[in-house]
């Protein structure tokens, strides 16, 4: 990413009473700086609302000195006090009693039944360590994956030992969030035909659930849709930790079947499941398909560089005006790319600006 | 050169034209690099410093064997780690400072042990906070700034703090050797002044009197301090205030374009 | 690497309710130095400082060298720390840790760059021969306060030594060797000693002087001041840890000078009964007497 340093400001006026007012006062004064380091410290209490700065809080910010409240994410008390004292720079949210604040800007933090993208840091005996952009690895035991050959399988020996033929360093797999230990790591479950390795497609990572826009939670996270100038499906994985991924649509056995059969149908399916659950290999692309995942990925970034949040709505309505955008100004081959200014112009019909 | 403060009793103007208890222009931003969990650039008049914060995250298995295989990782607390790169252009001789350069691990360490004062790093174990810091250009209170940066990109990077660590220099206006006991306090040193008087560091914790880092480098008279302290605490104090000013424009704007959702007051609702 | 073992969580707890109460494990006050001991060896320039358990050596030694082509007038004065495996076994030979690093730095602040010794006198032709002067500091134990013990070995090994005597006539520079010729001290300008101040409590409000290894692992911030018996600053250094009120320092300051007081005396008197040790009968008087004719 470009590093981006505006032209400087003029100086903006000290508002400081610890400032002499007027020049005589300073050239006067010959004793030592304009504070008594005996006094104790002013307590600072910004009332919010009357701030020229609704809703901002900073860290060391004392948003309440009273004792009917309760303390939530973001906010501490100092020792001594009863003050709740924000820690982050955010924004304050309230829940009955509860006071938080949300960050402008900060790391995923996991919740159970999240979906998540991550990819595998570090292989360990009896399970994976994998990196969902949280502030710690999350874990995928051994036991919480479908083994091949049959969901329904016990864990055994031979699975610990050829643990790396399931995921290897570096792969990338969907997942939800089965539980958070007390210290906030999480650990994950694959136990879905939906979850699994990652194939055939593109990744990218934007902020995700932590603050600051990106990835939202939503209702769907995942979803299939039509590729525009004869591409075929394309499925988007959202994950809530802010990594996307977006590949070609490859039918499951189930929807092969049509659903129809009941107990054929699970075999097949399992034999399926085993020959390409933990395959490394992708399938053919064709070049129509993967153009329209890049464009997808170009919304994406688009989305994220101006501000806007990621997610099915948006990400539909911007994915159809950047084809629109596309064909209204042919340019060749380039027409895919979506930076600088023609991510701004796509933002701008989005808004409605 | 040597600096000339003989006219400093005259017009009781500084070499740049302050006077004595006034800042240098601080300009500073933050989130300058998107690709990274915080950022931020500082300008305190010549001395510029940029700063990117990884983390908090766990670092990977450790290179280098097994030996030490997660034995810091393993600990309560994230561990703040500190880097400090200074260009080569970044002073007018031209000077190549190694990576063992004793001056720089100590501020490294300096910097690293004043953020993890105030940030909650209990708050996220095994964990490894990052701070990448990049000296483009000296000019006096270079360990100010690199605090000063430090704290913002921390508070961009959305890590729980108590408040912000805020820095600046203080000095005296007539050199040791004078003797002269009637010296008055500076603020915020330019490198010049910087090489002929006695000046030292100091960073507070927000707006109270709780100093974080003190480091004075310079021989000074015992009786001197207090005044130099007074003034340094002082200045820290109008630092914080536009280092918070940085950071609540900037939140300001996120609200505009709707990057964030806007909070709730406690009066708005009951 | 081996890991120096870190107290328990209990053992902390201990220590630091003790320390609330004002007291310490080994029953000093606050403001108390463990009992310092100075020995000064048989050849000139050879101290050895011990603080309780600490106990650090210091060597200063010269040499003729060539002066560095930007500074031409002065001489060479280097310290150089090493803290080796025999210390503890956290520490590894040529892989500076971060306590090294810091201890050389402040040795380097404090004798160097306040100008303690005049390194101008050190030179003998500008630009082409000179005294390189250096103190090599190795810390025999460690319990504690390494900062202070070093210090005032490397200030005493300097103040013991003795570098050759030399004559310059018609541009033939002659060295001299201790049996021609009784060797000079260092041309010395003042002592500067360091006081390290570790702080406990929430918020850094209990000052001790003088911690032991264990009191420094517990500890939630440190402050080293230098100061000579003049009452001038040569270095503070503050870095990082829990804050502490400014005034709280500035008392520390002050506390400090009447330290210094008591090392720099102390230094004095040990550096006498040498001289005197050395002087048996005058008859240091006499070779020099010889010299002369």
């Amino acid at each position: 990413m470009p590093i981006t340093i505006h032209p400087p400001k003029p100086p903006r006026p000290l508002i400081s009473d610890n400032l002499p007012s007027d020049d005589s006062d300073s050239d006067s004064d010959t004793s030592i700086g304009g504070v008594d380091l005996g006094l104790p410290p002013k307590k600072r209490l910004t009332q919010f609302t009357s701030s020229p700065y609704t809703g901002i809080v900073t860290p060391g910010e004392i948003i309440t000195p009273d004792p009917q409240w309760m303390r939530g994410h973001g906010t501490y008390i100092p020792p001594q006090t009863t003050d709740i004292t924000s820690s982050l720079a955010g924004t304050i949210t309230r829940t009955n009693k509860l006071i938080s604040v949300r960050p402008l800007r900060a790391r995923y933090t996991p919740e159970v039944g999240d979906l998540v993208v991550g990819r595998i840091v570090e292989v360990q005996a009896k399970r994976w360590r994998v990196d969902v952009g949280s502030t710690q690895l999350a874990s995928l035991p051994l036991s919480a994956i479908n083994l091949p050959g049959g969901i329904l399988r016990k864990r055994t020996e031979t699975d610990e030992l050829q643990i790396r033929t399931f995921f290897a360093e570096g792969d990338l797999l969907v997942a939800e969030v089965q539980q958070l230990f007390q210290d906030g790591g999480a650990v994950l479950h694959t136990r879905s035909l939906k979850y699994g390795k990652l194939r055939n497609g593109a990744f990218v990572a934007v902020s995700g659930m932590g603050g600051g826009g990106g990835v939202v939670r939503s209702r769907r996270q995942a979803w299939t849709m039509e590729g525009a100038n004869g591409a075929g499906q394309i499925d988007v994985c959202l994950g809530v930790n802010g990594y996307v991924w977006i590949s070609k649509h490859v039918e499951t056995p189930a929807e092969l079947e049509g659903g129809g059969k009941t107990a054929a149908g699970i075999t097949n399916m399992e034999e399926n499941v085993s020959a390409t659950m933990y395959s490394s290999q992708n399938d053919k692309v064709d070049t129509e398909t993967m153009r329209e995942i890049a464009r997808l990925r170009g919304v994406i970034t688009a989305l994220v560089e101006n501000g806007l949040r990621v997610d099915e709505e948006m990400l539909n309505r911007g994915y159809h005006e950047a084809v629109e955008m596309a064909m209204v100004d042919w340019n060749g081959p380039d027409d895919i790319y979506l930076g600088g200014e023609r991510g701004e112009m796509l933002a701008a019909a989005l808004t409605g600006k | 050169m040597p600096l000339d403060t003989s006219t400093y009793s005259l017009a009781l103007l500084r070499v740049d034209g302050r006077r004595w208890n006034e800042l240098r222009r601080l300009h500073a931003q933050i989130r300058t690099q998107a690709a990274a969990d915080g950022s931020s650039y500082l300008e305190m008049g010549h001395t510029k410093v940029m700063c990117v914060v990884t983390g908090p995250s766990e670092p990977g298995p450790r290179r280098g064997g097994g030996i030490g295989g997660g034995a810091g990782g393993q600990s309560k607390d994230a561990e703040v780690v500190v880097n400090i790169v200074i260009a080569g252009f970044s002073s007018v001789d031209r000077k190549r400072r190694g990576r063992g350069d004793k001056r720089t691990q100590e501020m490294q360490s300096t910097v690293a042990n004043a953020l993890a004062a105030s940030l909650h790093t209990h708050l996220f174990p095994h964990s490894q906070i990052n701070v990448s810091l990049h000296v483009l250009s000296q000019d006096g209170s270079l360990l100010a700034a690199l605090i000063n940066a430090a704290t913002l990109a921390c508070v961009d990077a959305g890590i729980p703090m108590t408040d912000y660590v805020a820095a600046c220099t203080a000095g005296s206006t007539s050199t040791y050797a004078a003797n002269d006991e009637s010296a008055d306090p500076l603020l915020d040193l330019n490198h010049q002044e910087e090489q002929e008087l006695p000046s030292l560091t100091v960073a507070t914790l927000g707006d109270s009197d709780r100093v974080v880092v003190l480091v004075c480098e310079s021989r000074v008279q015992i009786s001197r301090l207090e005044g130099m302290l007074a003034v340094g605490v002082d200045g820290c104090k109008q630092v914080r205030e536009l280092l918070d000013r940085v950071v609540r424009e900037k939140g300001q704007r996120m609200i505009l374009e709707g990057t964030v959702e806007k909070g709730t007051g406690l009066n708005d609702l009951d | 690497m081996p890991r120096e073992a870190e107290p328990s969580l209990n053992e902390k707890q201990f220590v630091i309710q003790a320390l609330q109460e004002n007291l310490r494990l080994d029953g000093r006050e606050l403001e108390q130095y463990r009992p310092l001991e100075l020995t000064l060896g048989d050849q000139y320039g050879v101290a050895d400082a011990t603080l309780g358990k600490t106990r650090v050596l210091a060597k200063a030694s010269a040499e003729l060298t060539v002066p560095y082509t930007d500074r031409p007038l002065d001489g060479i004065f280097t310290i150089a720390t090493e803290l080796s495996p025999m210390t503890s076994p956290a520490f590894e030979l040529n892989r500076p840790t971060e306590t090294e690093v810091l201890l050389s730095r402040l040795l380097e602040k404090t004798v160097r760059r306040s100008n303690a010794l005049d390194t101008e006198s050190l030179c003998l032709i500008a630009g082409q021969k000179c005294w390189s002067v250096r103190v090599d500091v190795h810390v025999l134990s460690h319990d504690g306060n390494l900062i202070d013990a070093a210090c005032f070995a490397v200030v005493s090994a300097l103040r013991h030594f003795k570098k050759p005597d030399t004559s310059m006539e018609g541009g033939v520079l002659t060295v001299y060797t201790a049996a021609e010729r009784e060797p000079v001290p260092l041309s010395w300008l003042h002592s500067p000693f360091c006081v390290t101040w570790s702080f406990y409590g929430e918020q850094g409000e209990i000052a001790v002087l003088d911690a032991t290894w264990l009191e420094e692992q517990v500890r939630v911030g440190s402050c080293t001041i230098s100061l000579n018996r003049h009452g001038e600053i040569c270095q503070i250094s503050k870095l990082g840890g829990t804050p502490v009120e400014a005034v709280a320092l500035l008392q520390c300051s002050a506390v400090s000078l009447t330290k210094v007081k008591e090392f720099s005396t102390y230094l004095d008197e040990k550096l006498a009964e040498d001289a005197k040790r050395r002087n048996k009968g005058g008859l240091l008087a006499e070779l020099s007497a010889e010299n002369d004719r």
